[in-house]
């Protein structure tokens, strides 16, 4: 029985024995003196509440995961490598084409120097990678660029890479999902005219995959990662192996889908704006350094192998694109054709074949996929940034399932957002997209600079030297990509970073405000309660309800009143003659009101008792006690309560006032109304 | 064909005081109850004075008492295994002890012991240990801690 006493008679006459209830079991356990810890059970929805949104949430996301069930969902290396790295590879499906539109302006001849193109950028990706390698064994606590910049910078310089990541994040969201529907509208181009929606629809299942939890998204999304990255080595071997075979350009898509050839001169400019675009291929390679804390032990050691698998990999398929590509004398086609890597796989598998179809699926999946890698480091480094206040403190609360709910929410929608407004156009977004990556490149490595010449660990100076050149290749690709994409949308991001700088700052202030304005100093000791307090009772007539709420006052203080506020004298009189018989000591008065209101005569009421009260003496508190009805269906919530939560609304915030609600449920008025429940209501 | 190996109980219940013994005989049990789906029951036992009526509310207030529950409970949860916890009040432990495993029919009654000396030198076995040797119907397990390094030869 729970909290009761059954006695028990034992074998023998005085064995007697009682079972005592315990009532906390099922909701908590003692896990120390004076501290409990809540089982599932406490955390779930009160039973009133449980409804058919509850049974959904469940079945959407799964069961309540605890704290100590954190340590199951980190991840393996194979599982990490696709959800951290899905983003970094997948960028080997547009990075070709990026540099291949930029070429096409200056004719055939500039297309051949695609592949020293990709080669130098794949070199960058190699500086790139090996110092982020050093940021994951240096940082194992995760955080990436902003805990690096921040650390060994400036608090400053954290929050720049911080914006950084965070547009970059988004945009990676948006770009990797556009350019995923254009790999599908490749395959069927009626569906082109709905690109918006399966866009959408995509974001919004990868954002349940996530709310379902790290471990959970990790088994989704493996098998698309490494079927991509099989048939991409495929592709690239038999295309490799029909080149050395002396296989030529392709047959073209009809002509006037293709780019036409330009006829600019192949300059400094045209190269730098071709190494701009084609640096996209490096996005993403930061996404493992900021979630170290997710693998399995050794956390560090494990990111930073699969971070040069991740880079080994990427840089394999984005040459090989490259090669096949310019061997096979591909060309950029125009809006709604099929994309490079597309044509590419056509050539080497055949149009419309089994390994054609299932390659184009898998490269659409990956790129979906390449969005995973922003939901689960957008998040974390917003809970970073959470737990900095630097962002709201809800961004660092974990959902039902251990994920950071908040982040992956705000993500979705903002990306889902951009994704609209761009009109789902893969090249429209790209201009956007590079920028914040290089902040955070170079931030990072020149914080890691700093961080060597602090720390002077075994190794240091050419650790050191790494991240220095990294710092610098970096630091000149920001330069060149910021120029040549300034116009084009780049601008809009160097705009989008000081102005999410502004916010980190403004929300970072309010905590430290209101944080001050309630700190207790560590010699304060709390003071006995010494003002007068005085209880106010708004009151519509007399009733179980009232009656209850004047006793709760009564309780709090014997400075008790009702005020009722009437527009009918006649009514008015009535209750006074009742309450006057009825409720003795407790003084009713009315406040008549001839314009209707109810709420501005009862404040100026109160404003009238604070101005009566002695200056000389300390101001009192109010409590106002609020009778509630508390409805038992949803419907009767529009039916009651209305003016009380006009009344709460404007209370809320008054000084020197607390305000109390005191619920009345109807059970106890059927209680009451029962024959046998005798005596006076409570 | 080798004979299905017999469980070795059916139901067992395990005295828990509170003690550093108590993680190991559960531990023990629950390892032998889970393949053989037995059922397992903790008991804790507090010792109500004389000078109090017998349902004083003594046990509910004290958080050590539950704690000693709960952490059972946990234990067995992480072992993925469902155990009733019960929280007795009664004027000897023995006596409770034997009367919670007759009324329950259990097969197996397991306490722990923790290596003590009486004053003078020799080894305290207590009041409960000998009582329930005696007087339970069905099989004990004593399980005693290891005797501390001061005291060994």
């Amino acid at each position: 029985m729970i909290g009761g006493r059954r006695p028990l008679h034992g074998r023998k006459v005085a064995d007697r024995r009682v079972h005592v209830g315990r009532p906390h079991a099922p909701y908590f356990r003692y896990t120390g003196p004076g501290m409990l810890t809540a089982k599932a059970a406490a955390s779930m929805a009160p039973a009133a509440s449980r409804g058919p949104a509850q049974t959904i949430r469940r079945f959407l996301f799964g069961r309540r995961l605890s704290n100590e069930e954190e340590a199951f969902e980190r991840l393996p290396k194979k599982l990490a490598l696709p959800i951290f790295s899905s983003d970094a590879i997948s960028s080997s499906a547009y990075a070709t084409e990026e540099i291949l539109r930029v070429f096409v302006v200056a004719g055939a001849g500039a297309l051949l120097v695609s592949i020293q193109m990709a080669l130098a950028i794949t070199g960058l990706l190699a500086v790139v990678s090996l110092s982020y390698r050093q940021v994951c064994r240096a940082y194992p606590s995760g955080g990436g660029a902003y805990v690096v910049a921040r650390e060994n910078i400036s608090h400053l310089a954290g929050l720049v890479a911080a914006a950084a990541l965070l547009i970059d994040y988004v945009m990676t969201v948006a770009v990797s999902t556009a350019a995923a529907v254009a790999q599908v509208y490749s395959v069927v181009p009626q569906l082109y005219d709905v690109r918006i929606e399966i866009a959408l629809g995509a974001i919004a299942l990868i954002t349940v995959a996530n709310l379902r939890g790290l471990r959970e998204a990790g088994l989704f999304f493996a098998s698309p990662t490494y079927v991509f990255v099989g048939m991409t080595l495929l592709m690239i071997g038999l295309g490799i192996v029909r080149i050395a075979g002396g296989a030529g350009p392709v047959t073209a898509p009809p002509v006037d889908r293709i780019v036409p050839l330009g006829t600019q001169v192949l300059g400094i400019v045209l190269i730098l704006r071709a190494f701009a675009a084609g640096s996209v291929a490096l996005t993403g390679v930061e996404a493992i350094a900021n979630g170290v804390p997710t693998f399995k032990p050794p956390e560090a050691k494990n990111a930073a192998n699969t971070m040069l698998t991740m880079a080994i990999l990427l840089a394999v398929l984005f040459i090989g694109i490259t090669v096949v590509a310019d061997a096979f004398g591909i060309r950029p086609t125009g809006e709604g054709g099929p994309t490079v890597v597309a044509m590419v796989a056509a050539a080497v598998f055949g149009d419309g074949t089994l390994p054609f179809l299932v390659f184009q699926a898998s490269t659409a999946l990956i790129l979906f996929l390449a969005v995973n890698t922003s939901f689960n480091a957008f998040p974390r480094l917003a809970a970073i940034l959470a737990h900095d206040e630097y962002m709201p403190r809800q961004f660092g609360f974990r959902g039902d399932r251990l994920a950071f709910s908040w982040g992956i929410v705000a993500l979705a929608t903002v990306a889902g957002v951009i994704l609209v407004i761009f009109g789902g156009d893969t090249h429209a977004l790209i201009p956007l997209y590079s920028v914040g990556v290089f902040v955070c490149f170079t931030l990072s490595q020149a914080g890691m600079v700093r961080h060597w010449l602090t720390v002077r660990e075994p190794g240091w100076w050419w650790r050191a030297g790494v991240n220095a050149c990294g710092g610098i290749l970096t630091l000149v690709v920001l330069t060149v990509v910021t120029s040549v994409k300034f116009v084009d949308g780049a601008w809009l991001v160097i705009v989008l970073i000081p102005l999410q700088i502004l916010v980190f700052l403004f929300v970072h202030r309010q905590y430290a405000a209101s944080r001050a304005q309630v700190a207790l100093r560590p010699d304060q000791v709390a003071p006995e309660p010494h003002r007068h307090e005085r209880v106010v009772v708004p009151v519509s007539g007399l009733n179980r309800a009232v009656i209850q709420a004047v006793n709760v006052g009564r309780s709090v203080s014997n400075d008790v009143r009702a005020v009722l506020v009437a527009e009918d004298p006649v009514y008015a009189e009535e209750v006074r003659m009742a309450w006057g018989r009825q409720v003795p000591g407790v003084p009713l008065v009315v406040v008549e009101s001839p314009y209707r209101a109810l709420t501005g005569p009862f404040l100026a009421y109160l404003e009238v008792l604070d101005h009566s009260w002695p200056p000389e003496k300390e101001a009192p508190i109010t409590f106002v006690v609020i009778p509630e009805f508390v409805p038992r269906h949803w419907w009767e919530r529009l039916l009651y309560n209305q003016s009380t939560n006009e009344l709460r609304r404007a209370l809320l915030g008054r000084p020197d006032t607390v305000v109390t609600s005191v619920p009345y449920r109807r059970e106890e008025s059927d209680a009451f109304r029962r024959p046998e429940a005798a005596g006076e209501p409570d | 064909m080798p004979d299905k190996p017999v469980p070795a109980f059916a139901c067992a219940v395990v005295a828990l005081n509170g003690g550093p013994s108590d993680a190991q005989i559960l531990r023990l049990v629950l390892e032998l109850a889970k393949p053989a789906h037995a059922e397992v029951v903790a008991v804790h036992v507090v010792e109500i004075d004389w000078t109090l009526p017998l349902d004083a509310d003594v046990a509910q207030r004290s958080e050590e008492a539950q704690r000693v529950l709960d952490v059972a409970e946990n234990q067995a949860e992480h072992a993925k295994f469902e155990l009733e916890a019960v929280l007795v009040q009664a004027r000897d432990v023995g006596a409770a002890l034997v009367d919670e495993a007759v009324e329950r029919d259990a097969d197996l009654l397991v306490l722990g012991l923790p290596y003590r000396k009486r004053f003078g030198g020799d080894f305290a076995i207590g009041r409960t240990v000998p009582y329930v040797l005696k007087n339970a119907p069905c099989a004990v397990w004593i399980a005693r801690e290891a005797m501390p390094e001061e005291h060994r030869p």
